[in-house]
């Protein structure tokens, strides 16, 4: 059975910035609930040489964990996203993962998921469950 | 020509062509406007009541219902609605001693604020075009967010007295945590300043025109308030970025522009990207002597008054969210609430706010099947040419709803 290297990988914190990005503005005109929108939205966008240095490959499954919030995306590199951080499109993922107070800036872990991509009705689901 | 509602640069040289009823090609629009226009029939809002199709009279009476018999209702959304709309919105809340708001509380509100109440010095992106010379885009990416706003109003365009290209006539100054698209712009003729505290560049602006070495980017400040000077009418783009970064202390930011003025003309223009959202703002102004979290009930603005935190207070009974999916664009933890109150949104798209009204009351997409006029982000007037005209749009939505008030 072949390893998986995943496994071995540790949690990195990192910081997130959250900002506009016109693939995924476009995607969302087209409708929130299309495919479309999951694909340009659940991304993780990593610089390539941090990405790597800690084990990611384009197109990996990672868990997003900030605070007790948790969603799954997929890594893409980008050289827009911060030196030693990572980038996210604005939506529905970073809304349920950021306040006020960390609107545009959050702190987060990732760490490799064999899960898949979280569904935007997933996290409606989660959030409406809460107390 | 047609005007897209995409952002607030309303860009008004929008062609399009009609094919079996539809729009089948566009001209001149960026990716996102194009997109828009040529995306009118997916995903629209149809009527709903508790989740299930209904008619749209039967949505209409439901709405009212929920708005005539609640005891304390707030308005929110409505940046990306025409001015009239907006009007009929403010009307609606003011008879119903309402609490009314949109996205500037959390957006660049305070910005505009800032401008209307002459606290800093702005000028339209027509100025800009003409004049501008040092051009700072100052926590916020309009590549992305505002993208036709450097080819046809800033940085790349001749005008006026900039006659000479940009990589000559304009000094490009982009300021951000990350190495945005706009960042990678920063190349001849051009600054990058990679931020980790916007007070800290602010001071170091303050310092070096003061006489002080700044205590961060001790070349590149000088050079860039020496361009300054050789240009004479120089403006800051400020975004979301700059807003959180400076997190609600403007004193700061009005003492740099303050003192750069002193030296030579410099203007601040908010990057928001909502369409109307300055519309709503003045407004809102010129009726209240505030930009936004009205009580109409208290007469006053208050941070209370803000709609996530009358979610979070469990203060209203009822919204009604126009042009807005506050569960896309908040944090969830306040809008989720909506779920708990008796929710009316009205779009013409489907969202995920939606999902949990009560009512949906689908309406039309503004410069495309409706009129009327927006204002931009450095304050012009713009009148929306639509390429259909739908019969029911906000105005109309609005007009039912104050019927029984
Ligand atoms: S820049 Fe904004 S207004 Fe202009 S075409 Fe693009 S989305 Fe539309």
């Amino acid at each position: 059975m072949p390893l998986e290297f995943s496994r071995f990988l540790k949690k990195v914190s990192v910081e997130v910035v959250v900002g506009r990005w016109s693939f995924q503005v476009e995607a969302m005109d087209r409708g929130k609930f299309s495919d479309e929108f999951t694909e340009k939205s659940a991304v993780l966008y990593l610089n390539e040489e941090f990405g790597k240095s800690n084990g990611f490959r384009e197109g990996d499954i990672v868990r997003l964990t900030s605070g007790n919030k948790s969603v799954n995306l997929k890594v893409l590199f980008s050289d827009i996203a911060p030196e030693n951080g990572a980038f996210m499109p604005n939506s529905i993922y970073t809304s349920y993962l950021t306040d006020f107070s960390s609107f545009k800036r959050f702190r987060a872990t990732i760490e490799p998921s064999n899960d898949r991509i979280t569904k935007p009705e997933e996290i409606m689901q989660k959030v409406l469950s809460m107390d | 020509m047609h005007v897209c509602a995409g952002c607030s640069c309303l860009c008004d040289d929008i062609e399009v062509e009609i094919r079996d009823g539809s729009v089948s090609k566009v001209y001149n629009a960026c990716r996102r406007g194009a997109g828009i226009f040529l995306n009118t029939g997916s995903s629209r809002a149809e009527p709903k009541i508790d989740g299930d199709n209904a008619d749209f009279e039967k949505a209409v009476k439901g709405a009212q219902e929920i708005i005539q018999s609640s005891d304390s209702l707030v308005i929110y959304g409505l940046d990306t609605v025409t001015l009239e709309a907006q009007e009929l919105a403010i009307k609606l809340a003011e008879k119903k001693e309402a609490y009314i708001d949109d996205n500037s509380t959390f957006c660049l509100g305070d910005f505009v604020e800032m401008i209307l109440r002459k606290d800093i010095p702005s000028t339209t992106l027509e100025e800009v075009k003409n004049n501008a010379y040092v051009i700072f885009y100052w926590g916020t990416d309009p590549y992305h967010s505002l993208s036709r706003h450097l080819s046809r109003y800033t940085y790349y365009p001749r005008g006026g007295k900039r006659q000479r290209g940009y990589e000559e006539d304009r000094f490009l100054v982009v300021l951000d945590v990350r190495k945005t698209h706009t960042a990678k712009l920063a190349k001849k003729n051009a600054r990058f300043l990679k931020v980790d505290s916007d007070e800290e560049v602010m001071r170091g602006f303050i310092d070096a025109l003061e006489g002080r070495s700044p205590k961060v980017f001790q070349k590149d400040i000088p050079r860039i308030l020496k361009e300054m000077e050789k240009g004479g009418f120089n403006v800051i783009f400020g975004g979301l970025g700059l807003k959180y970064g400076l997190k609600g202390d403007y004193s700061i930011l009005k003492e740099m522009i303050r003192k750069m003025n002193e030296r030579s003309e410099v203007y601040f223009i908010p990057a928001g990207c909502h369409p109307n959202m300055r519309g709503f703002n003045e407004l809102l102004f010129e009726k209240t002597g505030y930009v936004n979290k009205y009580s109409f009930k208290d007469q006053t603005s208050s941070d209370e008054f803000a709609f996530h935190r009358l979610l979070e207070d469990g203060k209203v009974d009822a919204a009604l969210i126009i042009g807005s999916d506050p569960l896309n664009s908040l944090p969830l933890q306040y809008a989720r609430k909506l779920a708990d109150i008796n929710t009316v949104v009205v779009d013409p798209r489907e969202t995920f706010t939606g999902k949990i009204a009560k009512v949906v009351l689908p309406s039309s997409i503004a410069g495309i099947e409706g009129g009327g006029t927006m204002i931009g982000a450095d304050g012009t007037r713009i009148r929306l040419k639509p390429v259909f005209e739908r019969e029911i749009n906000d105005e109309y939505v609005l007009k039912r709803l104050l019927e029984v008030i």
